[in-house]
């Protein structure tokens, strides 16, 4: 589904990846734990196209996509790939609801279907009762709900989750990683966490190590 | 640490700190630089008016030691001031005005440099045969209210002087001089037009920072800091660009008033040395701006103060109450009753002024809130969307950064509403017809001054001869017609009487003059408010940006467009400021209209002229707020660069 092969990333004087290879198959949930500094959200925003790779080539269902330009990548990420991150990320202002519909009305969806489309997936997510509710009213574990249904609403290829529970304590992390989970599962996407937690990384079918920016294990479960 | 040294240390890592205490001190400095000119316009016009006053007989001291005269000349469209003198004492006993050198003998005259130019560029016949042949010393800058003013001091014995003589015990002096009522008034207007956009700005910028600051000084009362030792850092951050924008804006004053100096005004530009200002006013407001700055920086932590984590978490908005509406009727009825008062007095007037702009800051956020309301419920696009909630979560927010704008649209139309209606209301409403001169005088004098300007227009090679017309002894006039390319030589000969020469054409340039005054201060004005309005719009915009930085970033991260985002946060400052433009556009008609009324009670026949030019400051106001709003391009650009960092 999504591989890389030979990645590099530069940051000055200093290798966030100094070559990377990896494979996500269809469907595949991975996690990447690594100390910090290890390379491993660059890894992940390599990946998703949010950084271009100074070296290395990434294939999305067998097309070549490091050497598409910015306006190709900027597509490939609203339509092919969804992403979570450690602090969801919401508007403030708007409600669940509407931040969940905000990137399909960006995209150009009409509101009525973008709302229902939004108001299913908080459903799906456990989160109906809290549609019209704002970012500030919900809890740490709503909010990042809000922000896996976002990612979710244009059923993406593959799931990039840099710390998606990094915020949150054990139990609300765990509720919120198996919603992830399920949600992804239903969508049918693959799902590359970016993680501290090791326990979590246990849980998880793959994990993959990076240090130096270098891939220096691969664990499979 | 001391607070000083840790909003030091603050400026030195944090690179959005320094930006917004450097536009700061810029809001500071603009600020300041304006108050200290358009405070010092009352002293300029005081300064001219006492220089001056010797040019106008001092009636309020009795006396017959001079007989004293003054008319208004013209040469080419410009005013000439004459003054006929003549004493009855010894002159030595007179006390002479600054700038004049001596008591002009009979038979003698004391111009100034602009008006002895004049006299010698134009043939005799059209200017200098106005005016006895000697010419016995020219006027300093001391006796001009400008330095291009056209001045004649004519020395007369008791028996030359025109029929409209005044006794006096002398020349008047500078004590009793008044500054310009209209100059004063626009200064006052002035102050109130520009002060707020640049306070309005000085409020932008500091809000670039307000949400960073906000967490960092919540963090630090949950650490144990005192109330007052996050009041005293925030005192010290914003003092450093209070204190260096104030001393900016004193730097930067002198400039703005030698550019003042070019503005005419009355006729003529000013002297480098009338925008002064005593030092005790100059240091008071120097000192009052920032300390005013401070205030409202401290005043805006009451929150972090009094509730850290209730700064430092979300918290739902309290919807505005509907009875901020009733500000604006209130305070309109006021400002009519005012105008339509039996004799209304200027200061009642400007109070009723006052508070209608006042009803502004009450009104405005209800109107931004409601306007949002409606977006919320019917948006189509995203734009929509993120106008509305923004609107609705801080209206008041929201409607600062268009404050500017909406009192620059404000005044704008109110000005377009009375202006064109007093240039309706120019004119003449006597029998003269256009192209003819004229000289009132008596009945005895007329055939002597007929006599003497027909010689004159003979000599010149005139085919006009001046007629004598009236029947009053004391109501007789001597006409002349003109066939243009002569006027100014019949003007000279008919001017052998002494007395002002009259023709309809003078009388509406005098009134265009005014108007053109008016107009240029007016333009100026509201050019310099809607600059810095749209500055601190755009600085708004750019703050909204900033504040949802790490939320745009994730947004692009996810693939959204930066074109798609930039459209829809220009509409979202685009679409609120239609709204409050069309307001402030419609009260400042309303508002024009009653000032109206005003000189309506003088006029019977005046009426109201309201023309399509109305609609220029809604659109301008419209178009600077659309511009502003084109910052959050490059903004999003910068987000673009590092989309997923907080800083």
């Amino acid at each position: 589904m999504l591989a890389g092969r030979g990645l590099v990333k530069r940051y000055g004087t200093q290798h966030a990846l100094a070559g990377v290879d990896i494979d996500i198959q269809p469907g595949e949930v991975v996690a990447i734990v690594g100390p910090s500094g290890s390379g491993k959200t660059s890894l992940l925003h390599v990946l998703g196209g949010i950084l271009r790779a100074d070296a290395g080539e990434i294939f999305l269902a067998g097309t070549r996509i490091d050497q598409f330009s910015e306006k190709r990548r900027s597509e490939l990420r609203r339509t092919e790939f969804g992403f979570v991150f450690q602090q969801g990320m919401l508007v403030a202002e708007l409600t669940a609801e509407e931040n969940v519909a905000l990137p399909m009305l960006l995209a150009g969806a009409p509101r009525k279907q973008a709302t229902a489309t939004a108001r299913d997936w908080l459903g799906r997510l456990g989160l109906g009762g809290r549609a019209g509710s704002r970012p500030g009213e919900l809890s740490g574990g709503q909010a990042q709900r809000v922000a896996i249904a976002r990612a979710l609403t244009h059923r993406p290829k593959v799931i990039f989750a840099d710390e998606p529970t990094g915020a949150l304590d054990t139990r609300t992390g765990k509720e919120t990683m198996d919603a992830l989970l399920v949600a992804a599962a239903d969508a049918g996407s693959s799902v590359l966490i970016v993680t501290h937690d090791r326990e979590l990384a246990d849980s998880l079918p793959r994990t993959v190590v990076i240090r130096d920016g270098r891939i220096a294990d691969r664990v499979a479960v | 640490m001391s607070p000083l040294r840790l909003a030091l240390r603050v400026l030195r890592v944090d690179r959005r700190t320094r930006t917004s205490t450097i536009l700061t001190a810029v809001g500071v400095a603009v600020a300041t630089g304006l108050v200290l000119l358009l405070i010092s316009l009352p002293y300029a016009t005081q300064s001219r008016a006492e220089r001056t006053s010797w040019q106008l007989p001092d009636v309020a001291h009795d006396g017959a030691a001079l007989l004293f005269a003054h008319s208004e000349d013209f040469i080419e469209g410009t005013t000439i001031r004459r003054i006929d003198v003549a004493s009855t004492v010894d002159t030595a006993t007179i006390t002479l005005p600054a700038g004049v050198p001596r008591f002009p003998a009979p038979g003698e005259v004391i111009v100034s440099p602009a008006l002895f130019e004049r006299m010698h560029e134009l043939p005799a016949t059209q200017l200098a045969d106005r005016f006895p042949a000697r010419v016995a010393g020219t006027l300093t800058d001391d006796a001009l209210a400008y330095p291009g003013q056209l001045v004649a001091l004519v020395g007369h014995t008791p028996n030359t002087m025109p029929d409209s003589v005044t006794s006096t015990a002398g020349f008047r002096s500078a004590g009793d001089a008044a500054p310009d009522s209209m100059l004063q008034l626009l200064a006052g207007v002035g102050v109130v037009v520009l002060l707020v956009p640049s306070l309005v700005l000085v409020a932008s910028s500091s809000r670039l920072t307000a949400a960073r600051r906000e967490r960092r000084l919540a963090a630090l009362r949950l650490a144990g800091a005192t109330p007052g030792q996050v009041t005293a850092m925030v005192a010290a951050e914003t003092g450093i660009a209070a204190v260096v924008g104030a001393l900016l804006g004193l730097a930067l004053s002198p400039a703005l008033r030698g550019l003042a100096t070019f503005v005419p005004w009355g006729g003529g530009t000013w002297l480098a040395t009338d925008f002064h200002l005593p030092p005790g006013v100059t240091i008071f407001l120097v000192l009052a701006i920032p300390a005013l700055v401070l205030i409202a920086a401290v005043v805006g932590l009451r929150r972090v103060v009094s509730n850290p984590i209730g700064a430092a978490s979300a918290h739902p908005p309290k919807p505005l109450r509907a009875w901020r509406l009733l500000a604006l009727p209130v305070t309109g009825a006021l400002f009519f009753l005012a105008v339509t008062s039996d004799n209304p007095s200027l200061e009642t007037v400007l109070l009723g002024l006052l508070l209608v702009v006042g009803s502004a800051i009450v009104v405005g956020p209800w109107v931004t809130y409601a306007v949002g309301r409606i977006f919320v419920r019917f948006w189509r696009r995203p734009s929509g969307l993120l106008a509305g909630r923004r609107l609705l979560d801080d209206p008041r927010g929201a409607y600062r950064a268009s404050a500017g704008v909406v009192l620059a649209v404000f005044v704008g139309s109110m000005a377009l509403t009375v202006m064109p209606s007093l240039e309706g209301m120019s004119g003449h409403d006597g029998t003269d017809r256009d192209g003819v001169l004229s000289v009132s005088t008596t009945a005895a004098k007329a055939g002597p001054v007929a006599a003497q300007a027909n010689a004159r227009l003979a000599a010149a090679g005139q085919q006009a001869r001046a007629t004598i017309v009236g029947g009053a002894p004391a109501d007789v006039r001597v006409v002349a017609p003109t066939a243009g390319s002569d006027v100014e030589t019949v003007r000279t000969a008919l001017a052998v009487s002494g007395e002002p020469v009259f023709s309809p054409d003078v009388y509406l340039a005098g009134q265009q003059s005014e108007l053109d005054d008016i107009r240029r201060v007016t333009v100026i004005g509201l050019v310099a408010a809607a600059v810095l309005a749209g500055c601190s719009a755009a600085i708004s915009t750019a703050g909204s940006v900033l504040d949802r930085r790490r939320t745009f970033g994730a947004l692009m991260a996810g693939g959204t467009p930066v074109r798609v985002l930039s459209r829809a946060l220009r509409a979202e400052a685009g679409l609120p400021a239609l709204a409050a433009t069309v307001g402030a556009g419609a009260v400042g008609v309303a508002v024009g209209l009653g000032l109206f009324m005003l000189v309506q009670d003088a006029h019977e026949d005046a009426a109201a002229v309201l023309t399509p030019w109305l609609l220029a400051p809604v659109v301008l106001g419209l178009g600077v707020a659309v511009l502003a709003a084109s910052v959050c391009t490059p903004a999003l650009n910068r987000v673009r660069a590092e989309p997923l960092t907080d800083q």
